[in-house]
């Protein structure tokens, strides 16, 4: 800590320090209302689509509508859940977002827990082992190839697998691992547990808080993943994920803007005009749409923010 | 543990005792290890396909070698100015716009007293970091749609023509670096809070006896208090410079703006997926991941000289 020894030193008269606090309550009224005018710009446009979805399709089509639905309506949403393509890809999403958190969380704090040992040889070459997949990788076109090799084209499990594991939240949780006392474990193993009962009733149950961090972040990592669905599942728009819907919607809508045909999401076009009625419009089911894929992460992350703020500071510390 | 660590010097100890003691360790390892092996270091190996000529019958180590020609075919390539350019120009854009943004908001939640107004506007800045680019493209296609957006709607009802602000060249830049900014300042600003906390807060009741102000302490204490992260945060982010910005990119670009938005990753993806051509597109791949190693290499290593602070 360098502080400079030569800070001119102000004369603490009575004018001086009226002004001094003056200034300072003039810099605190600043600072308040810009971030309260940021928390603005982060929320309105959430805001903003949640009305929109609230609102009657048509009657949005006039404009105008920006705080509060002026035309309120149910209909959106009922129309999005009566619709069998948004349907079924909610269910993807959920049954991919669940699957993913169980079985990367599991084997991810498998892996940590072996990591953490830190006399188990040939530790630092296994870590470098894993660590060197962050630095390079093969890429898009032969990750592609490998897909198609072992079929996880157009197939479920490619949700699942390719992310299964992640060498950040490995260090994530092998950093908290650290934390638990070796005496606990070695007085476990004294008393005849397996490591792998040790893992279970003593470095689970102790580490809920990382391994819920990490659930957050796997989740929303899957539940937010558009991509693998709009390349690697191509034919089968059953297994599409409801982020990759969205995406669908939206293309199509930049593509008809752009050069007014519909071309080939002629097929996610008849299914959206099947469930247009009065009250709702592309772009209002579009709205809802999005609001449905949105408020389980706004309703989640709150809660477990006091422990991915620990979670970033550990990860980003070591890389 | 004193007998632990004399065998972990101990090169001689016996493979058997080894795997007695840490065997249930090398078991839970091996998933890991597999997976890898699968899913990073096999995709490795298809990097050859750069210098072959992939049939698909032939399969990637059936092929015919061509060498180099798809790196000169790049180098040749019609659009390869204007894709470098475009990956450089929107890196650096990020990368100096907002690499600054969330050191300055974090400064701005420290000098916040009141506790449940900090701790809101914290919790609401992380919000659009957990939202998909998918909803951010949906939401600012919903506010700058020629048709129906909220922009155009306030500026038809002033009498004002509505403009398609996603098919502008000019705008594009903007759009990208506010949009990362929007997405990802808050979230950014939870690292240097947590080294802003760590300034020793005696530190500034001295300054204040020596008859500091505001700026004063901030130039002299706060920013000498966290330019060892700021410097880490700088490094990586060098480090990370031509790294994954394609989501974001593939959703916000528009036929019309494909001059200034077509960027490595996305001329990977449409040359490789869209149009077939595998080996043409690896090569392009491997192009932009030895640039990325060479920076993470290079920053790793300024950061090890000046700040002794290293990833390995």
């Amino acid at each position: 800590m360098n502080i400079e020894t030569n800070v001119p030193k102000i004369n603490s008269n009575k004018g001086m320090k009226i002004r001094k606090s003056r200034s300072q309550i003039l810099g605190k009224c600043i600072n308040y209302t810009l971030l309260a005018l940021l928390g603005l710009i982060f929320l309105y446009p959430f805001w903003y689509c949640i009305v929109l979805s609230f609102n009657n399709g048509l009657d949005a089509l006039k404009g105008g509508v920006y705080f509060w639905p002026r035309a309120f309506t149910w209909e959106n949403y009922l129309k999005a859940f009566q619709n069998p393509l948004i349907f079924s890809s909610f269910r993807i999403s959920i049954e991919r977002t669940l699957l993913s958190v169980v079985l990367s969380v599991f084997m991810t704090a498998l892996m940590a827990y072996a990591l953490s040992q830190r006399n188990l040889p040939g530790r630092s070459g296994i870590i470098f082992y894993f660590y060197f997949t962050t630095l390079f990788s093969g890429g898009l076109i032969p990750t592609y190839i490998l897909y198609r090799q072992i079929g996880l084209l157009n197939n479920f499990w490619v949700y699942v697998l390719p992310g299964l594991y992640n060498f950040f939240n490995a260090i994530v949780l092998r950093t908290f691992f650290y934390t638990i006392p070796e005496s606990l474990k070695e007085s476990a193993r004294i008393d005849g547990c397996s490591e792998i009962q040790i893992f279970f009733k003593i470095m689970l149950p102790l580490s809920m808080p990382a391994l819920a961090t990490i659930a957050l972040f796997v989740g929303v990592g899957n539940w937010n993943d558009w991509f693998t669905g709009a390349y690697f599942v191509t034919t089968k728009r059953e297994l599409y994920t409801a982020a990759t819907l969205l995406n669908d919607l939206l293309s199509q809508a930049t593509f008809e803007s752009s050069t007014g045909s519909t071309g080939q999401k002629a097929q996610i076009n008849e299914a959206l005009a099947a469930s247009v009625s009065k009250a709702t419009t592309p772009e209002s089911l579009k709205m809802a749409f999005l609001v449905i894929l949105t408020i389980p992460i706004m309703c989640i992350y709150p809660f477990l923010q006091k422990y991915f703020v620990k979670g970033v500071m550990i990860g980003s510390i070591k890389g | 543990m004193d007998n632990d660590k004399a065998l972990r010097f101990n090169h001689r100890m016996s493979l058997k005792k080894v795997f007695s003691k840490y065997g249930s360790f090398y078991l839970f390892l091996l998933p890991a290890i597999i997976w890898y092996a699968i899913f990073a270091y096999y995709p490795m190996t298809g990097i050859i396909i750069a210098f072959k000529k992939y049939r698909y019958g032939l399969g990637v180590f059936g092929s015919h070698w061509v060498g180099l020609r798809y790196f000169k075919e790049f180098l040749a390539d019609p659009h390869f100015y204007e894709i470098i350019r475009n990956t450089v120009v929107i890196s650096l854009a990020k990368l100096i716009v907002n690499f600054p943004a969330p050191i300055i908001l974090a400064l701005m939640f420290n000098a916040v007293s009141a506790k449940i107004f900090k701790r809101t506007m914290q919790t609401v800045s992380y919000l659009p970091h957990f939202v998909s680019w998918v909803v951010v493209a949906a939401i600012i296609q919903k506010f700058f749609s020629p048709t129906t957006g909220l922009i155009n709607d306030i500026r038809v009802s002033m009498d004002l023509k509505p403009i398609y602000y996603l098919g502008q060249k000019n705008l594009f830049l903007p759009f990208i670096v506010l949009s990362d900014m929007w997405k990802g300042v808050g979230y950014g600003s939870i690292i240097y809070l947590a080294a802003l906390t760590g300034i020793d807060p005696t530190l500034y009741e001295a300054a204040e006896i020596d008859g500091a102000n505001g700026w004063n302490k901030l130039w002299h204490i706060t920013i000498p208090g966290i330019s060892g992260t700021v410097g880490i945060m700088f490094l990586l982010s060098v480090g990370g410079l031509f790294g994954a910005n394609m989501e974001q990119i593939l959703l916000l670009q528009t036929p019309a703006t494909f001059d200034v938005s077509e960027v490595i990753d996305t001329y990977v993806l449409k040359r490789g997926l869209n149009m077939n051509q595998f080996d043409y597109a690896t090569a392009v791949g491997l192009f932009r991941s030895v640039i990325s190693l060479a920076l993470v290499v290079t920053a790793n290593y300024l950061s090890k000289k000046f700040s002794e602070v290293s990833l390995w």
